[in-house]
């Protein structure tokens, strides 16, 4: 209110033109570019072009379509191999190989040697791809990454973990133990099994026993086995006379 | 020699294998010479092409046949922004396109007509003007005069030339490899920057901008910024800035902005 009272009131002390002249001659040069206004400057880099993301390079994915291998010659003669390695040997334990250094190799290879394990390196790809057929189709997990095969016709299972503790960057993944597969921890308490010669014994000693004391049994005086047989009668006929009376 | 022999030979025991006679002696001692099947492209068909009775270019006037001539403003709008005449094929195949705005001398004119006049073969070729004769007056002083006293004389003629017009086109029995190198030796001494395009390369330059403009990520484009003179902008842009998008600077085209 004040402003426009003052506004009216007080007199005129400038006046600016509402139009100005400005001049927009001489750019007759062409020769070079003319230097752009800075409003213009930052007009043209606020809308300047942004290409699309680019794309994957080829190659940079897996392919959609898995190849057939069949036909390569040499992943047929890996495939035999692993077929006669598969179906001779009882011991096929899987072990994580994570950069162990050859020298470390060669020393684990010379002590599984000791106990007839053998060391064996195979393609994933081929590993897969035969398991996938095979009956060990639940091995196949187990495959991922850099991947050893320890093998042994007899199921070593303590010498192997004995010889694993002191290597450092080998790490067991799984095994399969006469046609069972067992995980890492399956693997240690299948270990810490008796071996089954004990367990045979042990089973046999169980049967033998009632064989046994009934043989000494009889081996008794004829007074203290008839004592025994009539107290066996009473408890029959004891037991036997409630339920006859319950059948009448 | 010993090659024509061994050549020869060669194919006499190929001959015995075809006829089942196995000569072991000879079989034994000689290499024996395979040939080689070698794939090439098939050429491209030129038997619907008709050429014209007159191939060369023709002669240009330094001026226009004018009765009296009159002095005209500079008006620079005619070598700024795209072309809108003589920007598409007509007959040829391959053409010269001006990537710039500028003016052509009657002397740019003849070096073109005689470089191409003189190193096409009039047999297979055939070239056109897609470019009037000048007929622009540029006034100019003489030397060593004082300034004042109005507008010099007219001095030459100059033909506009705006960014994307055709100069010359070129076709017939030819391939773009034959005729490539004596029309980028022509394109490299015209006043503004000049290509040479052949249909299917124009047609792919086009649409590689057309994508570009398609597939923009960017959100804040020029045009609506103008239109809607956000901040005030127009105060700074000129009314050519409109209708261009900020593509052209002057006669310059600036092939980096959609």
């Amino acid at each position: 209110m004040a402003a426009t009272l003052c506004r009216i009131l007080l007199p005129k002390q400038g006046w600016l033109p509402f139009t100005q002249c400005v001049r927009h001659g001489s750019k007759a040069v062409t020769r070079h570019k003319r230097p752009l206004h800075f409003l213009k400057q930052k007009l043209m880099s606020v809308t300047r072009y942004i290409p699309p993301p680019r794309p994957a390079p080829p190659g940079a994915y897996p392919r959609q379509t898995i190849r057939d291998q069949e036909d390569d010659p040499f992943t047929i003669l890996v495939k035999k191999k692993m077929k006669s390695v598969f179906q001779e040997s009882k011991m096929i334990a899987v072990v994580q190989n994570s950069g162990s250094t050859a020298d470390e190799m060669i020393l684990l290879k010379y002590k599984l040697h000791k106990h007839g394990i053998t060391v064996k390196f195979f393609p994933n790809q081929v590993v897969r791809s035969f398991l996938k057929d095979s009956t060990y189709s639940n091995m196949a997990p187990l495959f991922i990454g850099h991947t050893v095969l320890f093998i042994s016709k007899e199921p070593k299972v303590k010498e192997m973990l004995s010889s694993l503790r002191t290597s450092r960057h080998m790490l067991l993944l799984g095994a399969c133990i006469d046609n069972t597969l067992l995980s890492a921890q399956g693997v240690v308490s299948y270990s810490k099994l008796p071996s089954v010669a004990v367990v045979h014994g042990e089973l046999v000693s169980g049967l033998t026993l009632l064989t046994s004391q009934t043989a000494a049994m009889l081996q008794h005086h004829p007074a203290q086995l008839s004592a025994l047989l009539q107290q066996h009668v009473k408890q029959q006929s004891s037991e036997g006379a409630p339920k006859a009376q319950e059948a009448t | 020699m010993f090659s024509i022999i061994k050549a020869a030979v060669g194919g006499l025991t190929a001959l015995c294998r075809v006829n089942g006679h196995q000569q072991g002696l000879l079989h034994g001692h000689l290499k024996v010479l395979a040939a080689g099947l070698k794939t090439r492209d098939i050429p491209p068909d030129h038997s619907d092409v008709v050429l014209p009775d007159r191939r060369k270019l023709k002669f240009v006037n330094k001026m226009p046949n004018f009765k009296n001539a009159k002095k005209e403003m500079k008006n620079l709008k005619d070598i700024q922004g795209p072309a809108t005449t003589a920007n598409a094929f007509t007959k040829g195949e391959f053409a010269i396109v001006a990537m710039g705005g500028g003016y052509l001398h009657w002397g740019h004119i003849e070096m073109i007509r005689l470089t191409i006049n003189r190193k096409m073969d009039p047999k297979t070729t055939f070239a056109r003007w897609r470019v009037n004769g000048p007929y622009k007056p540029v006034t100019r002083k003489g030397l060593g005069m004082r300034m004042g006293g109005g507008k010099g004389a007219i001095d030459q003629y100059v033909t506009p030339v705006r960014y994307g017009r055709f100069i010359v086109e070129v076709g017939g029995k030819v391939e773009l490899g034959e005729i490539q190198r004596i029309m980028t030796e022509v394109a490299q001494k015209l006043p503004f920057k000049a290509k040479v395009f052949s249909r299917a390369s124009l047609a792919a330059f086009q649409k590689k901008h057309a994508d570009m403009e398609q597939n923009n990520q960017n959100p804040w484009t020029f045009k609506e910024i103008t239109l809607g003179n956000m901040l005030g902008i127009r105060k700074v842009l000129s009314p050519k800035d409109l209708c261009h998008n900020g593509r052209f600077a002057g006669k310059f085209h600036l092939p980096w902005r959609v």
